[in-house]
């Protein structure tokens, strides 16, 4: 272009610390006195509210064991045909159960009562803990995965305009370790509570085909729902997550040394390999950690669904980094066209979000399986159902409708608004993924939820902030930083 | 946008042909800033910011492009509703027929709602452009249409500047040819003398550089 161009990026640097260092701090420990009050206010709770139902529902001993379907549809009616034909079905189960027919469910459903005579005593406020804690180290785990993700792709695809953007993604990508290690951990002290495969699977029932509890569903899968993969398997697909995104930022740090080709060529293999090892890994990730809660339950879109909630969300992450920096006073040579395309991109993925939501829905909505529209069911009624269209709303219609205006992806307060929108709806959608299987009925948004956010919230923020004051805003000798520097997508 | 069909107006137009994107642009520029007002630019492409440099407001296409989608939803869930709940109901895989079943018009509404949004852009800036097949171009340049620009200056607006100072400027600011009166032609239109004269540009020419 003949008129004005940038022609060499300056060195920038982000400070960090002082303050702005002691917020996020405040936050983590602020949001973890929150959860804990909030933890004993469930505690106390808990236990007249058990009471009151136990007393209220006399014999309906599914009542606490919501991983199975037929406990809700004894009592909500106002489903639809999709509640009708769940009742349905669930009569035919008991029909089935008593006249001792060799079913799939019926051994699922048997499993349950027995399962729940002797060992399983439903949820317990210990459960919504640690659900809860799941949910948020889930929910801010995959900003960083989505983050790794979208600078592996922008290397493979050989794009230019968010090179400027490198280091935003960089720093987000940074939180991968610590925020594996807390998820991690807490799916192993999380494990018995959470997953009631792992309870079945140390009952004297698991693997013997004539005892009464024996499950052929949770037994199919074994080959996954196993502790070896809970032991083993995350921790090697997280670890080489880490090694990768290692790889990449020491590549991206010396880049900053020397000029040449040397280091993009070597990072663009790199992420072809992380790219392909990604797709496989985190599909089974998403299956083993959030999936499973359901583990009679399975879809196919399950995992790209995942992949939809990680990229969006990271995207507005990358979104609000981006606006923080250029508010105070930083980043001003990423022009509006880069912030124009980072929006469509949002805009883009809402959109892709909601596309695999009703690539998921419409199938199981049409076939209308019993066993696969429990999912649904439990989802549609109770305290569910509200959170269940503002999900959709706030992740797909709202940011759709204000998305679309070319002025609002130029304007900062609209893509900051709508950002948060997102990712309130998608905290929600974590909220809807993981309760309804874990802790049924007595789940709530209190103190604790917040708190753990908030909490959650601090741990991400200085992590991210402080990987982001270590180098250089722009990543200055990327062979594309002046493609992205004077980025134009026309009028 | 500017009304394309020129000709039926009979004007007579300060002309510069240029072969350089950049040179087009700057000129405009420059004779923006002296206070010339610029009939319009014909090019063979797109040339970046040009629109911006010649004043244009952003089109309305988009909001069209949204009204037509709208359309194009509220028709497949009319056509949805109508046919499966109103007029033939039939009951598919043990469903209720009324609007307890919307999930089955989703997919309708999203493929109507991309048919309008796709045609109703295509029509409306087919007419808007008057791009519409048949209809000859109004040329000021027989190359306008291959690799020239042309930066067309009515002469029957009053400018700030001198008729004589334009041509000079365009020839300054590196116009391969400049005419002071051109009138535009038409292929359809033209007669016998016009097309030799086309087809012979070398009578037309006042100064080559």
């Amino acid at each position: 272009m003949g008129h004005h161009s940038i022609q060499e990026v300056s060195h920038e640097k982000f400070e960090f610390q002082g303050k702005a260092k002691l917020i996020p701090i405040v936050l983590i420990v602020l949001g973890a006195v929150l959860a804990i009050i909030g933890s004993l206010q469930v505690k106390n709770n808990w236990d007249n509210v058990g009471h009151h139902a136990q007393t209220k529902d006399g014999v309906t001993h599914h009542e606490s064991a919501p991983n199975h379907h037929i406990a809700h549809a004894d009592d909500h009616h106002n489903l639809g045909h999709v509640e009708d034909t769940l009742k349905e079905s669930h009569d035919e189960t008991r029909a089935h159960e008593t006249t001792n027919h060799n079913d799939q469910h019926t051994k699922a459903d048997a499993h349950a009562t027995v399962d729940h005579a002797d060992e399983h005593h439903g949820p317990t406020w210990m459960t919504r803990v640690w659900a809860n804690l799941l949910m948020n180290s889930y929910y801010f785990w995959l900003f960083a995965v989505a983050a790794i993700f979208f600078i592996a792709v922008n290397y493979v695809a050989n794009a230019g305009w968010a090179v400027m953007l490198k280091r935003i993604m960089e720093a987000q990508s940074s939180y991968l370790l610590i925020g594996s290690i807390l998820l991690i951990g807490i799916i192993i002290g999380a494990k018995d509570t959470l997953y009631h495969w792992v309870q079945y699977f140390h009952s004297p029932a698991a693997g013997n085909p004539d005892a009464a509890g024996y499950d052929r569903i949770l037994e199919s899968k074994s080959w996954l729902l196993n502790n070896t993969s809970l032991f083993f398997f995350i921790p090697f697909v997280t670890i080489v997550w880490i090694l990768i995104r290692m790889k990449l930022r020491k590549n991206s740090l010396a880049e900053d040394q020397e000029k040449g080709l040397t280091m993009f060529k070597n990072s663009t293999r790199w992420s072809a390999g992380f790219i392909f090892f990604f797709a496989f890994s985190f599909s089974a990730l998403s299956w083993l950690i959030i999936m499973s809660i359901d583990a009679h339950w399975y879809s196919t879109m399950f995992s790209v669904y995942n992949f939809a909630v990680s990229f969006v969300t990271g995207l507005s992450v990358m979104m609000v980094i981006l606006q923080y920096l250029k508010i105070t006073g930083k980043m001003t040579l990423v022009s509006d066209e880069v912030v124009h395309d980072l929006g469509k991109f949002m805009f883009a993925f809402c959109v892709f979000w909601a596309y695999i939501f009703l690539s998921q829905w419409l199938l199981i909505w049409y076939t209308n399986l019993p066993e696969e529209t429990t999912y649904f069911a439990d989802r549609l009624e109770g305290g569910y159902r509200t959170l269940f269209f503002v999900n959709l709303f706030m992740c797909f219609v709202a940011p759709f409708l204000v998305l679309m205006m070319r002025n609002a992806k130029r304007s900062p307060i609209v893509l900051l608004t709508a950002a948060s929108v997102i990712l309130i709806g998608h905290w929600i959608d974590m909220y809807l993924l993981i309760m309804p299987g874990t802790v049924g009925e007595h789940a709530g948004i209190g103190l604790l939820e917040i708190g753990t956010t908030i909490s959650f919230f601090g741990i991400f923020a200085f992590t991210v902030l402080r990987s982001l004051s270590k180098a250089n805003l722009y990543p200055i000798n990327h062979p594309y930083v002046l493609e992205s520097a004077n980025h134009d997508v026309g009028p | 946008m500017i009304d394309k069909s020129i000709l039926l107006d009979n004007k007579k137009f300060t002309v510069g042909i240029f072969d350089n994107s950049d040179k087009l642009l700057h000129a405009v520029k420059t004779l923006k800033e002296k206070g010339v007002k610029i009939f319009d630019c014909y090019t063979p492409f797109p040339v970046h910011h040009l629109d911006q440099a010649l004043g244009y407001h952003r089109t309305n296409l988009t909001v069209g492009a949204f009204l037509c989608g709208m359309l194009g939803c509220l028709s497949g869930f009319t056509l949805a509703f109508y046919m499966n709940v109103v007029d033939w109901p039939m009951i598919i895989g043990g469903k209720p027929q009324d609007i307890s079943v919307f999930t089955s018009f989703i997919p309708v509404m999203f493929e109507l709602t991309i048919l309008f949004t796709a045609f109703g852009m295509v029509i409306m800036f087919f007419a808007r452009t008057r791009l519409i097949h048949g209809i000859k171009e109004d040329l000021l340049s027989r190359r306008q249409t291959d690799d020239h620009m042309v930066l067309a200056i009515d002469n029957n607006e009053e400018q700030a500047i001198s008729n004589e100072d334009i041509v000079a400027l365009l020839t300054k600011e590196g116009a391969i040819e400049v005419n002071a009166s051109k009138e535009a032609f038409n292929t359809s239109l033209t007669s016998e003398e016009d097309l030799a004269k086309i087809l012979n540009p070398a009578s037309t020419k006042s100064k080559k550089k």
